[in-house]
């Protein structure tokens, strides 16, 4: 008797639905094994999880907040590794869009009349982040150099550019005024996006929200996006159909960059205020990929997915601050890692079904 | 002559070679069988976790690199059943894997962050050879790890070419339809290679903490070595004595930063400190392309699951 997969015929709704909930219950499981070899009792940690993140506004802003980011790196992993193209590089792609955004944030936004500067700010971002990401898109339709490397090399080489801009000289970000502890130069109030009232989230969520539906639009509405998904689903029928697949891939490759840069300028515009190698360096373009791949690729459930995300990330930092316990904040990037596994080990189950053989039957 | 600057940066040089060269032993058995892991950075991470707790609280440091590998070995157990058993991708299921990985690895590392490592390789010499002008230094006064990796890129390359066991694996590799039909478990070598590179990935970690630097932070472990260990797999043609020779050019673009500011280079630590990883993409561009790589060696089947009913 053995066990074997199978081809499911067709697959019902709440499949997909099931697969990410059973994901994140086992994930919470493992989870809660490597808390009690750490000595944290689990079940108060995830009850006081939920409880900062939430059940109060404050709670629900804050991780909104988080999520605003996440959103945009989910949609630049999303628009990527649904064309089996994987540009792991978001995080270095907004580092570069901060750089620039900032930079327009410094220059450009005094002399720009109010939603203009904020818009110079999110736009150039994104072409920085665009700009960040040509050598790896060349370099894979020109050469077929794997994009995977390249992107994540990028990263470290984006993440040491930043570092030499605000620690290692006097350049144009560095506030002049931090001496001993080199800051970057805050952007100009004009160029900031508003937040709501007293809550650490806002207008940026509305901008991140219109861009998830933008990017839906184009992948299921316009021909570029047409053309996305033929070659993400057979490069060979592509090229019979007379698509170029260089373009293409150049393209959405292109696009995942300028999101990964707009993740920054959304950072920089709405929170930061300035480029913070220090505040930056939060692992969003990571977190990102998981945001995509547990939301299958798909712009709305990336949202969903973001706050979901933010939530575990916020919460993360309000169990440090918790009096007694003191569990680490990478306590949210151990669950997301265990979630994501888990996410792929289950999505075999919605594409496949179990059946037991009995040996004697058949083996083939 | 042996104390100049350029002959200690060589010797620094060899050491900083031998993590990339074990994590890249490790891709290229896996890659070998056809299978792709992109979790080397996550293995590299959870072995040096584990190999630093061992370590602490044994005190014995062969003990210690035993069980951040056999870490390795563990987690690369998932990637294993994810990707031939459930034949999920490849390369979504590697890169959860370094997500996991780094994940796990901060959060059980938090507490020992900052905390000293009380025992670690030293380097011995080989008596009246360590005199030798510049190979003294670089070859014969090094740590015993210095060794093990030298030998061993040595047996894989004998293992891969010469032994019945390594013609299986390289033929599950190119062709495992082929393979399968010469009543080879193709199932059954690819699991024992993807352990086995997990086994050396997290053996590669263990000796960040054990060899190299004696604290733990995530941030400063690894910082990306495991992706450059995946990269140099293809520099090398998919040849472990060419890792080493891969391995050790790597080696020295990290230490070439501590070599040019010591001699009062006036270039920002910053940009020196890029310098391995736009080696690498270089390497990759040069070596890693479409046209290359079938000619330089890469396994035919590298990256895609097998199903025998679909054949």
């Amino acid at each position: 008797m053995r066990v074997k997969l199978e081809h499911r015929l067709e697959q019902r709704w709440w499949h997909s639905a099931i697969t990410p909930l059973a994901a994140v219950i086992a994930a919470l499981v493992v989870g809660a094994v490597f808390l009690r070899i750490q000595g944290f009792e689990p079940l108060a940690v995830y009850r006081a999880l939920f409880r900062a993140s939430f059940t109060s506004v404050y709670g629900i802003t804050d991780s909104l907040a988080i999520a605003t980011p996440l959103v945009v790196t989910g949609l630049a992993a999303g628009v990527a590794f649904r064309m089996n193209l994987f540009n792991i590089g978001a995080e270095g792609q907004l580092y570069a869009g901060a750089i620039i955004g900032s930079w327009a944030g410094i220059a450009l936004a005094p002399h720009l009349p109010g939603p203009l500067a904020i818009a110079a700010v999110l736009i150039l971002s994104a072409v920085g982040g665009m700009l960040w990401a040509v050598p790896m898109a060349v370099f894979k339709a020109y050469f077929g150099t794997s994009e995977i490397i390249t992107s994540l090399m990028l990263t470290f080489v984006a993440l040491f550019l930043m570092r030499y801009l605000i620690f290692g000289s006097a350049s144009f970000w560095r506030d002049p005024s931090s001496t001993n502890f080199p800051q970057g130069k805050k952007i100009d109030a004009a160029g900031e996006l508003p937040l709501f009232g007293e809550y650490r989230t806002g207008w940026g969520l509305v901008v991140v929200v219109l861009v998830a539906i933008v990017v839906w639009v184009i992948v299921r509405f316009t021909s570029a996006g047409y053309d996305m998904n033929v070659v993400g689903s057979s490069p060979k029928a592509a090229r019979y159909a007379g698509i170029s697949t260089k373009r293409v891939m150049m393209m959405a490759l292109l696009l995942s960059g300028a999101l990964g840069g707009l993740a920054g300028g959304v950072e920089v515009a709405g929170r930061a205020h300035a480029l913070d190698p220090n505040g930056l360096e939060l692992g969003f373009g990571f977190t990102g990929i998981v945001v995509a791949a547990l939301a299958r690729y798909n712009p709305f459930g990336i949202v969903l997915v973001a706050v979901f995300l933010g939530g575990l990330r916020n919460a993360g930092a309000a169990l440090q601050s918790m009096a007694g316990e003191r569990v680490p904040v990478e306590v949210s990037l151990m669950l997301q890692g265990a979630i994501l596994l888990f996410a792929i080990g289950a999505e075999i189950f919605v594409r496949n079904r179990l059946r037991i053989v009995r040996a004697a039957v058949a083996t083939r | 002559m042996n104390n100049s600057a350029i002959v200690l940066t060589l010797a620094a040089s060899v050491v900083a070679a031998v993590p990339i060269a074990l994590a890249a032993f490790g891709e290229l058995l896996s890659e070998r069988s056809g299978v792709l892991n992109l979790g080397v950075e996550g293995m590299m991470l959870i072995g040096a976790v584990c190999a630093f707790q061992a370590g602490n609280s044994t005190g014995n440091l062969w003990l210690a690199l035993f069980v951040g590998a056999v870490a390795g070995a563990a987690l690369s157990l998932v990637h294993a059943v994810l990707t031939i058993t459930m034949r999920a991708s490849q390369i979504v299921s590697g890169l959860s894997l370094t997500i996991f990985g780094t994940g796990l690895a901060t959060f059980v590392g938090k507490s020992i962050e900052g905390v000293p490592l009380e025992t670690d390789f030293r380097p011995s010499a080989w008596g009246p050879l360590a005199d030798l002008p510049v190979v003294g230094p670089v070859l014969f006064d090094q740590d015993p790890m210095v060794y093990v990796t030298i030998v061993l890129g040595v047996l894989i390359g004998w293992y891969l070419n010469h032994t019945r066991a390594g013609l299986a694996v390289r033929a599950v590799g190119e062709s495992p339809a082929t393979a399968d039909s010469m009543g080879i478990g193709v199932a059954r070598v690819r699991y024992l290679h993807v352990v086995a590179g997990g086994f050396l990935a997290g053996a590669a970690g263990a000796y960040l903490v054990l060899g190299q630097v004696p604290s733990w932070s995530q941030d400063g472990t690894t910082s990306g070595l495991g992706w450059i260990a995946v990269a140099l797999v293809v520099f090398a043609s998919w040849k472990p004595l060419r890792v080493l020779v891969g391995a050790f050019l790597f080696g020295f673009s990290r230490q070439l930063n501590f070599y040019l500011q010591g001699r009062g280079v006036d270039v920002p630590a910053e940009f020196l400190s890029m310098m391995p990883y736009l080696l690498t993409i270089i390497v990759l561009v040069v070596w890693g392309s479409r046209d290359l790589r079938r000619r330089v060696g890469a396994p035919a089947a590298l990256g895609l699951p097998y199903v025998r009913d679909e054949r």
